[in-house]
């Protein structure tokens, strides 16, 4: 088990910059996805974790070992690819056995390995088989076997669940966690998928144009958001600016906003005077009595099942909120309360 | 018109162009090499009034076909493993490097094609005699061929080198293999079929010139096209042709079989599709 240290890395490409200061610490076992939009970058930090790309500055330990430039054939690392990158002439069996034949094992030791992890993801009677004889989710699972069989200090994932169907994602996303738990591997694994992040991880690391904004676990990215790009990416948040105008008991502190004046909760103090706030459709409580509440316009519903997805506008203020039933409809007032432990103090305005 | 008459049309149409194409060509060839020499077949006779291997046998005993037979074969291979090993580091440069002027590049080496190879055969010759090289006119023929048909291997290799796929070589690597074994893993899946094409091309091209085997190549080296344009030239005797030409094209054919069951082989959806 090695944790990684990334520190400081950055990296241009021309004069693009695509990695900007960006510095993290991968604890040993530990499950940690790099999330955030195409061209964030997390992409090209796997590939400077896993050696393919050399970075303009900065170091990567992995296991306390300076690898920065030790190349991917030399590094401890295994990765599993988007596109499988599994050797279409090669059966399951010799894809499997590729990465231990380039470390020189014996035969013996090559089979038994090769049994283990064939067992382990129930390829048993694929071995015999070619790649393109295998449906997606098996390739998916002879791709993380083949990294799996190399052992390595850290076992890095390039968002290898996006070619898959939705219900085979749900199960292949659960085998990878169960298998990384169980092995105790420490992993790194990037998606632009916000629900497979929240799903997997010890923690998430939100990326946005080549700068880190945000590591934390996916409860406290979800509840807690630092910014208003983290609070939006990572399932839905209605944002606003807001004015601090005091604290009127420790940790209350008083906003004034479109929509009007609230309180929110936070034990550390705003960041400025002009600020944004944020807050989860579904922390609304619609018909409350609390003095907190707001008075808005229904502009649009959405019938979501277990829930409703309520459209609202309050003096050109539009916001959604969540709420289990209602009935109204489009063009009435609508009266919620907003507690303000719901309410999410983020970075100053611009 | 139904789709049923149409397709009629087509096939037969189809089989119209391969018996005026193929069939009739290669039938009067069989048929003029099988001609007895004791029973001419004159233009009064649909077909000849006796056949015997007589001619075949008489070629065999008494013309450079020997030596021309294994001239040919000899030379051809050696020009495509030769004309391969020139066009793989430009190849690879065109399919794999990018660089500014990558794409005009890619045209510019098509543009030998355009040379006729006489000239390239005069060119050879005299290149020959400045250097002081008339007794390894064998090496200037192959050397010849490789280089007039590099055009065709580099441009079929470019197309498999672009085929390799950037995700292969970097599992390849990711799981430790050395340059050789990344090259046996991910590259050589991808490039088979096309060095089986230009092989193929290179050979059948080779074994098919005329013009680098006659002027750089006589009197001393006898090649089967050269035997051919004598045999329809100088010496003019339709049987003796009939049974160069078939020497010639035979081989080909069987080559052309057996190279089609390799690239079949190699299917390139393996290299190239999903997995």
């Amino acid at each position: 088990m090695s944790g990684v240290f990334i520190r400081n890395v950055h990296m241009r490409f021309g004069r693009f910059v695509a990695l900007e200061d960006v510095s993290l610490s991968v604890a040993p076992g530990e499950f940690v996805t790099l999330l955030g939009p195409s061209g964030c970058g997390k992409t090209t930090l796997l590939k400077i974790i896993s050696g393919f790309t050399v970075p303009t500055s900065g170091h990567i330990e992995i296991g306390g070992e300076d690898v920065t430039q030790v190349p991917p054939e030399k590094r401890d690392t295994a990765l599993c690819f988007q596109s499988y990158a599994l050797f279409p002439h090669l059966s399951v069996n010799d894809n499997l056995e590729f990465g231990l034949l380039n470390k020189g094992m014996a035969r013996g030791e090559r089979g038994q390995r090769i049994d283990e992890v064939a067992a382990q993801l129930a390829l048993e009677l694929q071995l015999a088989k070619l790649p393109n004889q295998l449906s997606g989710g098996q390739q998916q699972r002879v791709s993380l076997g083949r990294a799996l069989a190399m052992r390595p200090k850290v076992l890095l994932f390039d968002e290898p669940l996006s070619n898959l169907d939705a219900k085979l994602r749900d199960q292949v996303r659960i085998e990878i966690r169960r298998i990384q738990k169980s092995h105790a591997l420490t992993a790194i694994y990037v998606t632009h998928d916000q629900a497979e992040a929240l799903a997997m991880s010890d923690r998430v690391v939100v990326m946005n144009a080549g700068r880190v904004e945000q590591v934390a676990t996916p409860e406290e990215l979800y509840h807690a958001p630092r910014t208003s790009f983290v609070a939006d990416f990572i399932g839905n948040a209605n944002v606003i600016d807001a004015a601090v105008l005091g604290e009127d008991k420790p940790g209350l502190w008083r906003l004034q906003t479109e929509l009007g004046q609230l309180q929110a909760r936070s034990a550390a103090p705003p960041r400025a005077k002009e600020i944004r706030i944020c807050w989860r459709p579904e922390a609304a409580e619609l018909d409350g009595t609390e003095a907190q509440s707001i008075e808005a316009r229904l502009t649009h519903r959405s019938f979501q099942g277990h829930y409703t997805d309520l459209f609202l506008d309050k003096e050109g203020c539009e916001f959604r909120i969540l709420v289990p039933q209602v009935h109204a409809d489009v063009g009435d007032l609508l009266r919620f309360t907003l507690a303000p432990e719901k309410i999410v103090l983020l970075e100053p305005v611009a | 018109m139904s789709q049923q008459r149409l397709n009629d049309i087509l096939l037969f149409a189809l089989l119209a162009v391969c018996v005026v194409w193929l069939v009739i060509p290669f039938g009067m060839a069989i048929l003029w090499s099988l001609v007895d020499p004791a029973a001419p077949w004159t233009a009064d006779r649909l077909l000849p009034p006796a056949l015997s291997f007589s001619r075949w046998i008489d070629m065999w005993q008494n013309s450079s076909l020997k030596a021309a037979l294994i001239n040919s074969y000899t030379q051809a291979p050696l020009a495509a493993a030769l004309s391969l090993s020139l066009a793989f580091p430009t190849a690879y440069a065109l399919g794999r490097i990018r660089f500014p002027g990558r794409e005009i590049a890619k045209l510019l080496v098509l543009l030998p094609l355009v040379v006729p190879s006489y000239v390239t055969a005069v060119f050879f010759s005299s290149l020959l005699f400045q250097l002081g090289l008339t007794g390894w006119k064998f090496g200037a023929i192959v050397f010849a061929h490789a280089v007039l048909f590099l055009p065709y291997s580099i441009r079929i290799l470019i197309v498999s080198f672009e085929q390799v796929r950037d995700d292969h070589i970097e599992a390849a690597r990711d799981l430790g293999a050395v340059f050789w074994r990344r090259w046996y893993v991910a590259y050589l899946p991808a490039l088979r079929p096309g060095i089986f094409a230009a092989t193929l091309i290179v050979f059948i091209k080779s074994i098919e010139m005329f013009a680098i085997a006659f002027i750089v190549g006589s009197p001393d080296i006898v090649m089967i096209p050269s035997l051919l344009f004598a045999s329809l030239g100088q010496d003019y005797v339709r049987p003796n042709a009939a049974v160069l030409s078939l020497i010639l094209v035979v081989p080909n054919i069987l080559l052309m079989l057996f190279l089609e069951r390799l690239l079949k082989s190699a299917n390139p959806s393996l290299s190239s599709g999903k997995g």
